[in-house]
C-alpha cells in the first residue's frame, strides 16, 4: 500500500511568547513540534508499515525549511520518505491556499489513502483535510479514533469515528483522506537512542514555488481569503485569596461566587 | 546446569512452597528503582532470574548459598525492595533471588540495656512501632521506613532522617548473624564497644550482598520524646547561606534530629505555598526538653551569626504538618508505578553524595552548571536542584534530585537521562574529593567509579571479596565492577 | 438586503436558533433574508416560523456525512441564490462539511466562531486558537459568501417575531455520491474524562463523601475528581485521579474539599480560572493557589453547600 500522510508542525502553545504591542505571536521555529492528532496518524501508518514491510509511506508537510531536521526524525523511525513544501512566497497563507499548495503536490503522486490530523492545536480549524478532499474529489472522514488494521487494504477501510454522542463504524472507499484524533491509541515513537544520528538525506525529498508553479497572488497572504485581523491573549487575573470560615457567611460567599461566575 | 534440574533441587532443599517461579514476580525481581521506568513500560533489557526462594531459617540460608557456591548460580539477597542503585539488578543467565520473606521474627527487645534484635526479614516499620509501645525508637527514619526491612538496611549503610542526632545504621547495629558462600555462619556478638582486632562488623555493614547474607541484626535503642518536639524554619539566599547556619550547629556542638537546606527548585516541590522562590533552610530537636531547648536556642543564635543570608523566618507549624507528610508508603511506590505506565513520566531520580563543609557549597554549584551546560537534554529538565540532610561535625551530604519531560522510548530513558545526569554528579564529586555515595550504596549503577572512590583503598575491598566470595556468586556486578555488565549501562 | 443560509443538522435543530442570532449580528443594518436547509431531516419544527425559507431535501441515498454529495447540493443553491453568508453550527458534521463547501466555492471560512463584530460594514469573526489561549479576529476577503462555523450555546436568539415561512422543496439537485456506510453506532458509553470536564468537583482525605461529592457535581454540571488518598483508599477508579501521576486538568473550576494539596496532587492542576478549598487547615499547602479558602470541615460544608443551592433553586421558581 501506498499511504501518505500530511502534517502540520505547531509552535508549542504552553509556551509562547506574546508581543502586547504589536498584539503578534513571536514565532520561535526552534519550539515547533508534530501536531498531536498528526502524530497519531504517523503512528497508525508505521502500524501499517510493521505490519507489511512491502508498503511505502510517504509523508508530507508544508512548513518552513528550519524543520528539515524534525522531519529527519520522522524519516528515523521508518518512513520511507519526507516532502517538505517550502517557500518564502508561502508564508502567510491561511487554510485556504495551504489546502491548494498540498492538493497541487498530491495531485502529483500516487496514493492508496491519505492520512492527517483532525484539528491542529493552534489553529484548530479543521479546514485543511477536508479541504485537500474537496480539492482532490476524495471522500473524508475525521475524528477517527481507531481504524481497523485487518481490513485497511487499498479498496476500502473501516474507520470508527467518535461524535458527540456516539461512536459510530464508517466502511469508506479508497483511495480517501482520514483524518485521525489524538484520543486514538496510535503514537509516534521516538527514534532511538542508536538511530539518532542515521543518515536519511536520501529520503527527504525538497519542494518549493518552482515545483508547483503558482503565481504570487495565488499564494502567501496575498491569495489568502481570510486574514488575521488582531490576536488579544486570555490573561488570567492575579488570584486575590480570600479566607472564610465554614458558617452561614462562608456558604454564602461560596454561593455567590458560584453564581456570579455562572456555575449555577 | 540447567534450570529445571536447579529448581527441582531447590524445592528438595526447601520446599515447593518456598520457591516461586511465578512470571510477574520474576519480571519484577529482574530490576529495582533505578530501572523503575523500564519495568513499568516492560522494557527492562536484564535477565530475569530463574527463581525467588524463601527460606525460613539461617540453616536453609547455609544449604543455599552452599548450593549456590558449588553449582556457579548467582544470588540475590533481598528484603523490602526498595534498592535505587541497581543493587537488586540481576546481570546474570542463572540467578536465584533469596528473599528475607520468613526471617520475620522481633527476637527480644531489651529496654534496660537499650538494644533490639531482630531478624533480616523484620520491617523497620513493624519494630518502630513495637518500640513506641514501651517508650522507645529505632532512630532510623529512611523515607522507605515503611517498606524497608532490616537486612538490606543494614547491607546498604543506610541512614535516615534523623541521623544528624542518632548516627546511620553503621552507629545502631551492635552484632549480626551473617552466612558466607562457603556456608560458614559468623555470629557477632553484642558488647558495647571492644578492641579485638578490626570491627569486623563492618565486613557485614554496606557489604550490599557481595560477601555474605546477613540473617539477624542487634540494633541500639533509644528513648522516646514525642512531646519536646520542637520545629524552626527560614528561607535564605542561597545554598551556601544555608550550609553555613548547619556548619555553625554542628561545629558548636548541637545535634538537631533533623537539618535540612533545600535549593529553590527542590524547594519548589515540597514547600511551593511558602517559599517564595527561595532556599529552604529547617531543623526539628527532639529528646529531653532541657536538650532540646538547648538545641533550638543554638539554632537561633546560628542563624542570627548569618543572619546575612537569612530572608525571613518562617511558622515553625508548616514545617511540622510537612515533615508529617515525608515517608513513602507502598502505595506511593504502587501508585507512581500505575502512573509511569499510563503517562511519560516518573517522580524523578537521585544522586547522593557526601563531602566537607568547605566543598559542599564548591559542588553543588559545579554540578549544577556541568548539568545545565553539558547535559544535551538540558531542556527537557523538569526540576534539578538539591537537598542537605545529613550532618556531621566535618561536612554534610548534598542530595541531587532531578526529573525531566521523557522524550523518547522507554528502553532509551536510562542512557539518554537518567545515567548522564548521575555520571556528572558522580565524576564531579569525585574530582572534589568528596564520596559518590552517600548512602544508597554502590549498587550497580555506580560500580564504574568504584575504583575512583576509593582509590589505593580498593585493594582492601578487592581481598575481601576474593576471600569471601572466590567464585563470584553473591550479587553479581554490585559495588565491584564487571565489564560484561556495561551493556546494561548503555 | 442580505441573504443567509443555515445549514440544520436534526440532532441540533434548538441549538441552531443561535445561527439566527448570528445573522443579526453580521448584518445589524441591514435587511435580512433567511434561508434554513435541512437535509433528510425529520423536524423543521424549531425553525418553522422563525426564518424565512426552509428548503427541505428527502433523499434516502444523501447520507448526512457525505461531504461531497452535501457541498455539491449547497453549491448548486449558492449559484441559484447567492447567498452573502452561509452559516453551520460547529459540530462534528458542520465542522466537516462546512470547509469543503468553502473549498468548492472558493471563499474564505472561520471556524469555531464565539464573537462577531462589525464596525461600519467591516465584518470581524473572533474565535479561540492556541488551544483557547489566543483570541484572533477574522475578516474574510474575497467575493464571498461569507462562511462560518459557529459554537453552539454562545448565541441566543430571542426578541423574535414570528414570520411566514414558505417551505421550498428541492428536487434533482445534481450531486456526487461518496463512497461510505455506517457500519455500526454505539452510544457512548465511555466514561467521562476529567481533563476535559469544564467543573470538577473534588474529593481529598478530608472528604470522602462521595454521595454528597456527586451531589454537588449534579446541581453544579460538573464532574468528580478525586486526589491519591481517595484512590488508594478504593473508594474511586484511578481514572479520575488528580496528580502528576494521574491526570492533568484544565478546568474553569477546581472545588478541592479536604485535600492537602502536595505538590504530586498539584502538579495536575493546569492553568485554573478558579479554585476554592475548604479544608481544616487554612495552611494546607492547596490553600496557598485558592481564590477562596473556606476553613472547616470538609464533609459538613459540602453538606451546607448543597442545601444552600438546593434552596436557590426553590427560591428562583
Amino acid at each position: 500500500m501506498h499511504i501518505v500522510c500530511v502534517i502540520k508542525f505547531v509552535p508549542d502553545v504552553d509556551n509562547f511568547s506574546y508581543n502586547y504591542e504589536t498584539h503578534t505571536i513571536s514565532r520561535n521555529d526552534s519550539q515547533m513540534l508534530i501536531n498531536p492528532d498528526d502524530a497519531c496518524a504517523l503512528g497508525f501508518a508505521l502500524k501499517m508499515k510493521k505490519k507489511d514491510p512491502q508498503s511505502f509511506i510517504e509523508v508530507v508537510s508544508m512548513a518552513p525549511s528550519s524543520i528539515t531536521s524534525q522531519l529527519e526524525n520522522i524519516l528515523r523511525v521508518g518512513f520511507d520518505k519526507a516532502t517538505l513544501i517550502s517557500d518564502s512566497l508561502y508564508a502567510g497563507s491561511d487554510t485556504y491556499v495551504t489546502s491548494k499548495i498540498l492538493s497541487k503536490y498530491l495531485d502529483k503522486i500516487d496514493y492508496d489513502c491519505i492520512l492527517s490530523g483532525t484539528h491542529s492545536i493552534d489553529g484548530d480549524t479543521s479546514h485543511v483535510p477536508s479541504q485537500i478532499a474537496q480539492c482532490l474529489n476524495l471522500d473524508h472522514l475525521n475524528s477517527i479514533y481507531q481504524i481497523e488494521e485487518d481490513t485497511f487494504n487499498n479498496s476500502s477501510a473501516v474507520v470508527t469515528v467518535e461524535n458527540e454522542k456516539s461512536s459510530i463504524t464508517y466502511e469508506i472507499g479508497l483511495p480517501a483522506v482520514l483524518s485521525l484524533s489524538r484520543e486514538s491509541s496510535y503514537r509516534l515513537p521516538y527514534v532511538r537512542y542508536k538511530n539518532l544520528n542515521l543518515d536519511v538525506s536520501d529520503k527527504l525529498n525538497i519542494i518549493s514555488n518552482k515545483d508547483l508553479c503558482f503565481s504570487a497572488e495565488e499564494v502567501g497572504l496575498k491569495g489568502s481569503l481570510t486574514k488575521v485581523k488582531n490576536t488579544h491573549v486570555k490573561t488570567y487575573e492575579t488570584r486575590d485569596k480570600k479566607i472564610v470560615a465554614s458558617d452561614d457567611n462562608g456558604v454564602e460567599v461560596v454561593y455567590n461566587f458560584l453564581k456570579d461566575k455562572g456555575f449555577i | 546446569m540447567d534450570t529445571k534440574i536447579i529448581l527441582k533441587q531447590l524445592e528438595e532443599m526447601l520446599s515447593k512452597e518456598q520457591v516461586s517461579t511465578d512470571g510477574e514476580a520474576l519480571y519484577d525481581a529482574a530490576a529495582d528503582r533505578y530501572k523503575k521506568y523500564a519495568k513499568a513500560r516492560k522494557v527492562l533489557n536484564v535477565p530475569t532470574p530463574i527463581a525467588i526462594v524463601y527460606p525460613k531459617n539461617t540453616e536453609e540460608i547455609r544449604k543455599l548459598l552452599m548450593y549456590c557456591n558449588d553449582n556457579g548460580v548467582n544470588v540475590i539477597p533481598r528484603g523490602g525492595k526498595t534498592a535505587t542503585e541497581g543493587g537488586l539488578e540481576n546481570w546474570k543467565d542463572v540467578t536465584i533471588v533469596i528473599d528475607a520473606y520468613h526471617l520475620d521474627s522481633i527476637v527480644k527487645i531489651d529496654t534496660y540495656n537499650s538494644q533490639a534484635t531482630v531478624q533480616a526479614g523484620v520491617p523497620l516499620q513493624e519494630l518502630e512501632d513495637e518500640l513506641r509501645k514501651v517508650g522507645f525508637t529505632t532512630g532510623h527514619s529512611p523515607q522507605s521506613k515503611p517498606v524497608a526491612k532490616y537486612g538490606g538496611l543494614v547491607a546498604t549503610r543506610s541512614i535516615g532522617q534523623f541521623s544528624t542526632l542518632y548516627g546511620g545504621i553503621e552507629d545502631m547495629v551492635v552484632g549480626l548473624e551473617c552466612v558466607f558462600p562457603d556456608g560458614h555462619v559468623s555470629k557477632i556478638k553484642n558488647v558495647p564497644r571492644r578492641s579485638g582486632g578490626p570491627d569486623i562488623r563492618h565486613i557485614a555493614i554496606g557489604n550490599e550482598g557481595t560477601l555474605c547474607y546477613i540473617t539477624e541484626v542487634t540494633i541500639k535503642i533509644f528513648k522516646f520524646y514525642p512531646d519536646n518536639n520542637r520545629f524552626k524554619g527560614y528561607l535564605v539566599k542561597d545554598v551556601e547561606s544555608g550550609i553555613k547556619v548547619l556548619r555553625e550547629v554542628m561545629v558548636n556542638g548541637f545535634r538537631p534530629s533533623v537539618a535540612r537546606t533545600y535549593s529553590e527548585e527542590d524547594a519548589a516541590q515540597h514547600f511551593y505555598h511558602f517559599y517564595e522562590n527561595k532556599c529552604v533552610l529547617l531543623f526539628m530537636s527532639e529528646g529531653p526538653k532541657g536538650i532540646v531547648d538547648a538545641t533550638v536556642k543554638a539554632i537561633e543564635d546560628a542563624v542570627e551569626l548569618h543572619k546575612d543570608g537569612i530572608v525571613k523566618q518562617v511558622d515553625s507549624s508548616l514545617i511540622e504538618t510537612w515533615f508529617n507528610q515525608l515517608n513513602w508508603s507502598q502505595k506511593d511506590i504502587d501508585d507512581e508505578f500505575e502512573g509511569m505506565i499510563e503517562n511519560d513520566s516518573h517522580s524523578g531520580f537521585t544522586t547522593e553524595v557526601s563531602a566537607d563543609w568547605e566543598t559542599i557549597p564548591k559542588l553543588y554549584d559545579s554540578v549544577i552548571n556541568r548539568v545545565k551546560n553539558e547535559f544535551p537534554r538540558a531542556k527537557d529538565l523538569t526540576m534539578l536542584g538539591g537537598h542537605s540532610s545529613h550532618s556531621y561535625l566535618n561536612g554534610t551530604n548534598m542530595y541531587f534530585v532531578y526529573n525531566y519531560n521523557i522524550l523518547c522510548e522507554p528502553e532509551d530513558e536510562l542512557i539518554i537521562y537518567h545515567h548522564p545526569i548521575q555520571k556528572i554528579i558522580v565524576e564531579e564529586t569525585i574530582k572534589f574529593g568528596g564520596s559518590m555515595c552517600h548512602h544508597h550504596g554502590i549498587g550497580k549503577y555506580r560500580s564504574e567509579w568504584t575504583k575512583d572512590e576509593h582509590g589505593s583503598a580498593y585493594y582492601m575491598l578487592e581481598k575481601l571479596k576474593e576471600a569471601f566470595d572466590p567464585k563470584g556468586v553473591m550479587n553479581y556486578g554490585t559495588i565491584f565492577p564487571k565489564e560484561d555488565g556495561l551493556k546494561y549501562i548503555e | 438586503m442580505k441573504k443567509v443560509l443555515l445549514y440544520i443538522e436534526d440532532e441540533f435543530c434548538d441549538e441552531s436558533l443561535g445561527l439566527l442570532e448570528v445573522s443579526r449580528k453580521l448584518y445589524p443594518s441591514d435587511e435580512i433574508k433567511t434561508y434554513a436547509i435541512a437535509i433528510n431531516q425529520k423536524k423543521h419544527s424549531c425553525i418553522n416560523g422563525l426564518c424565512d425559507v426552509i428548503f427541505s431535501l428527502n433523499d434516502e441515498d444523501i447520507k448526512t456525512y457525505d461531504q461531497k454529495a452535501i457541498s455539491d447540493i449547497l453549491s448548486n443553491l449558492q449559484s441559484q441564490f447567492s447567498f452573502d453568508a452561509i452559516l453551520f453550527l460547529a459540530t462534528h458534521m458542520g465542522r466537516c462539511i462546512a470547509p469543503s463547501l468553502a473549498m468548492k466555492l472558493n471563499t474564505g471560512i472561520v471556524a469555531d466562531v464565539t464573537a462577531i463584530s462589525n464596525e461600519n460594514g467591516e465584518i470581524s469573526l473572533i474565535r479561540p486558537a492556541y488551544s483557547g489561549k489566543i483570541m484572533a479576529g477574522i475578516n474574510i476577503v474575497g467575493q464571498g459568501p461569507i462562511m462560518m462555523s459557529v459554537r453552539s450555546g454562545i448565541f441566543s436568539f430571542e426578541d423574535y417575531k414570528k414570520v411566514d415561512t414558505k417551505l421550498i422543496e428541492l428536487k434533482n439537485i445534481a450531486h456526487r455520491l461518496g463512497n461510505i456506510k455506517i457500519k455500526n453506532i454505539e452510544n457512548k458509553k465511555i466514561p467521562y474524562d476529567i481533563r476535559k470536564s469544564d467543573v470538577l468537583v473534588s474529593g481529598g482525605a478530608g472528604c470522602t463523601d462521595l454521595e454528597n461529592l456527586n451531589g454537588l457535581a449534579k446541581l453544579l454540571n460538573a464532574h468528580v475528581s478525586a486526589s491519591r488518598a481517595v484512590v488508594d483508599k478504593g473508594l474511586v477508579s484511578r481514572a479520575i485521579q488528580v496528580g502528576q501521576s494521574g491526570k492533568t486538568v484544565s478546568p474553569s473550576l477546581y472545588m478541592a474539599f479536604g485535600i492537602h494539596g502536595a505538590l504530586q496532587h498539584v502538579e495536575g492542576l493546569k492553568d485554573i480560572l478558579n479554585i476554592i478549598s475548604i479544608n481544616t487547615n487554612k495552611n494546607a499547602p492547596i490553600c496557598s493557589i485558592s481564590d477562596i479558602v473556606v476553613e472547616g470541615d470538609a464533609v459538613l460544608f459540602l453538606k451546607k453547600l448543597i442545601k444552600r443551592i438546593e434552596k436557590g433553586y426553590q427560591n428562583d421558581c
